[in-house]
């Protein structure tokens, strides 16, 4: 089956400054990946290309089609929330499902109503009325009832406090995840969306420096709680990182026999967000 | 096709001023016509109440036309840079619709929309101004100030306003949109500093008055270009005569020149500017999100 994005060499410079450098990327459908990566590593920038935002250099194709020469047509297919807070502060909740409706051919405005009636929200309240968490709801209930193929997320909760967020993703995997979908999410809050990605793609200063499902981390990447008397016999089996923890020593091993580790202490796969400090302090080390 | 009636419909929802200034100036109006003082001379002759009754309409109709006017000119400056300063524009742009037809409806609400409605605002005041002064003063007023032929020839006079200022001003109005689109802040200071740098720079280095000119001409000779100006002249008693043989003018067909205002290489020149400086602006559009 073909990718749903695929993205090579994929580059967007703003003058000097090279936001994207030559990423390949490839997602596949019925998946929700993680774009993680540190603030100013390029996930907007990669996000605003497939989104056909704006212009960029390299291969990039998303649901078969080229993004910023056919946006329209792109759109018809593919939602995107970028970051709850625009809906626009003078529209009506009630005239926004009006216009979705009016110019979505996929928006189901039933569904779109259903989920707003299990809100405290009417319609004839203005979005600059509504606290950013109600904002939230709205625009997820708008975007959950088109019948989208794929749905981009750019730091969805950013400025949300810990029950809104926990909210959001709780409706995005209950009510509106299925098979046929997928879902891509960028965010610098790995810990909150960890459990829910199939895929995560590490990305720094522009480069792609993970792409992988979470089973194949699994089997990728070890780490080993490592006594001190073990140190040295493990270091020579090449960890991309280590870290110090209370007087223990965690290392990090990526493609590592398995058997030859087990022998240096406690072994166990490491969460995204460890992985994600490890990929990105151990390369620059 | 369908997509527009929803984009316009959203700038009403967005620009409440749209209406509410032109029935606010209306009923400001029309609350000076019942409680100021009115004076009107005595009119004697048919001739007389005739012209009477199309002052009062032209005049009316000349006041909204003039706020109009700054109301549509900041409507333009304002309309493709508020979505991107609160970035709302996100939102828009995560629907199916064409940034070609966000701008081709911002350009229609604009130059038509935002003008029809002022349209209709200044002949429901004009009707009801009309009636109130007709009961305020003297009896014989009141049939003169409603007169069906005149009320159509307005119609006309207005419909045909409407048209010129319209592809008159597309030079105007494309430039206004596309520092809508491409400013970051300041819009207003972005569209007035470039044209009066040009003139300068023109004036010192090259000690020309062209592009000054230029501008000017645009701004101020839409009436001598759509009318038959120098043809005609206003008297003091509010009607209109033939400037060579002193006989009075008796329809709006012979104040309006279309055919030499459609036909002015002037025209189309101004146009084709105002094109090509809409078409920069909805290709900014394509290519700037939120500031």
């Amino acid at each position: 089956m073909a990718a749903l994005i695929e993205a090579r060499d994929l580059t967007k410079k703003y003058g000097a400054h090279i936001a994207l450098d030559r990423a390949n990327l490839k997602v596949e459908a019925g998946r929700i990946v993680g774009l993680i990566g540190p603030n100013g590593a390029g996930k907007t920038s990669a996000l605003r290309a497939i989104l056909g935002l704006t212009r960029y250099e390299g291969h990039l194709s998303v649901l078969g089609r080229e993004p910023f020469r056919e946006r329209t047509a792109l759109m018809n297919e593919c939602c995107f929330i970028a970051d709850v807070a625009v809906l626009p502060s003078w529209l009506r909740v009630d005239h926004a499902i009006d216009f979705v409706a009016g110019v979505h051919p996929r928006f189901r405005r039933d569904r779109a109503t259903a989920l707003l009636a299990k809100t405290q929200i009417t319609g004839n309240r203005r979005m600059r009325e509504l606290s950013k968490g109600m904002k939230t709801q709205v625009h997820l209930a708008l975007t959950m009832a088109i019948d989208a193929k794929l749905l981009v997320l750019d730091e969805p909760t950013l400025g949300l406090d810990i029950l809104a967020r926990r909210a959001f993703y709780d409706a995005l995997v209950n009510d509106y995840m299925d098979e046929t979908r997928t879902i891509l999410i960028t965010t610098h809050q790995v810990e909150e969306v960890e459990n829910l990605l199939t895929d995560i793609v590490f990305i720094d200063k522009g480069r792609i420096v993970l792409d992988s499902s979470l089973e194949d981390v699994a089997t990728r990447f070890t780490a080993v709680t490592v006594t001190a008397d073990r140190l040295d016999a493990a270091r020579a089996e090449k960890p991309f990182y280590e870290r110090h923890i209370l007087g223990k020593v965690v290392l990090y091993f990526e493609n590592a026999d398995p058997g030859k580790l087990e022998g240096f202490g406690e072994i166990h796969t490491p969460s995204v967000s460890d992985l994600f400090v490890a990929k990105l302090s151990g390369g620059a080390a | 096709m369908n997509n527009s009636k929803w984009l316009i419909r959203r700038e009403f929802w967005e620009n409440r001023a749209i209406w509410m200034i032109p029935a606010v100036f209306g009923a400001l109006l029309l609350l000076a016509a019942l409680f100021g003082q009115v004076s009107i001379p005595r009119l004697t002759s048919p001739r007389e109440s005739e012209e009477a009754a199309a002052a009062f309409l032209v005049v009316v109709g000349a006041m909204f036309y003039l706020v109009m006017g700054v109301y549509s000119t900041w409507y333009l400056l304002d309309c493709l840079y508020t979505d991107r300063k609160d970035r709302s524009i996100l939102f828009w742009k995560s629907l199916p619709i064409s940034d070609a037809s966000i701008v081709l409806c911002k350009l229609l609400v604009g130059m038509i929309i935002i003008p029809l409605v002022y349209f209709a605002a200044a002949d429901a005041t004009a009707l009801i101004g009309a009636f109130i002064l007709s009961i305020r003063a003297r009896a014989s007023i009141g049939s003169s100030l409603w007169n069906g032929d005149v009320w159509w020839q307005v119609q006309v006079l207005w419909t045909y306003a409407i048209l010129t200022t319209a592809v008159w001003y597309l030079p105007v109005t494309g430039w206004l949109m596309l520092v809508s689109a491409w400013a970051k802040r300041a819009v207003i200071l972005w569209a007035v500093l470039p044209p009066l740098l040009l003139y300068f720079f023109e004036r010192v280095f090259f000690g020309t008055h062209l592009f000054g000119h230029m501008i000017s001409r645009r701004l101020t000779a839409l009436p001598m270009v759509s009318f038959n100006g120098s043809k005609y002249v206003w008297t003091h008693e509010g009607g209109v005569v033939d400037n060579a043989s002193g006989a009075p003018v008796v329809s709006v067909w012979h104040l309006i020149n279309p055919s030499g205002f459609f036909t002015s290489a002037e025209t189309w020149i101004g146009a084709a500017v105002g094109i090509v400086l809409i078409v920069a602006a909805i290709q900014l559009r394509m290519r700037r999100s939120e500031i």
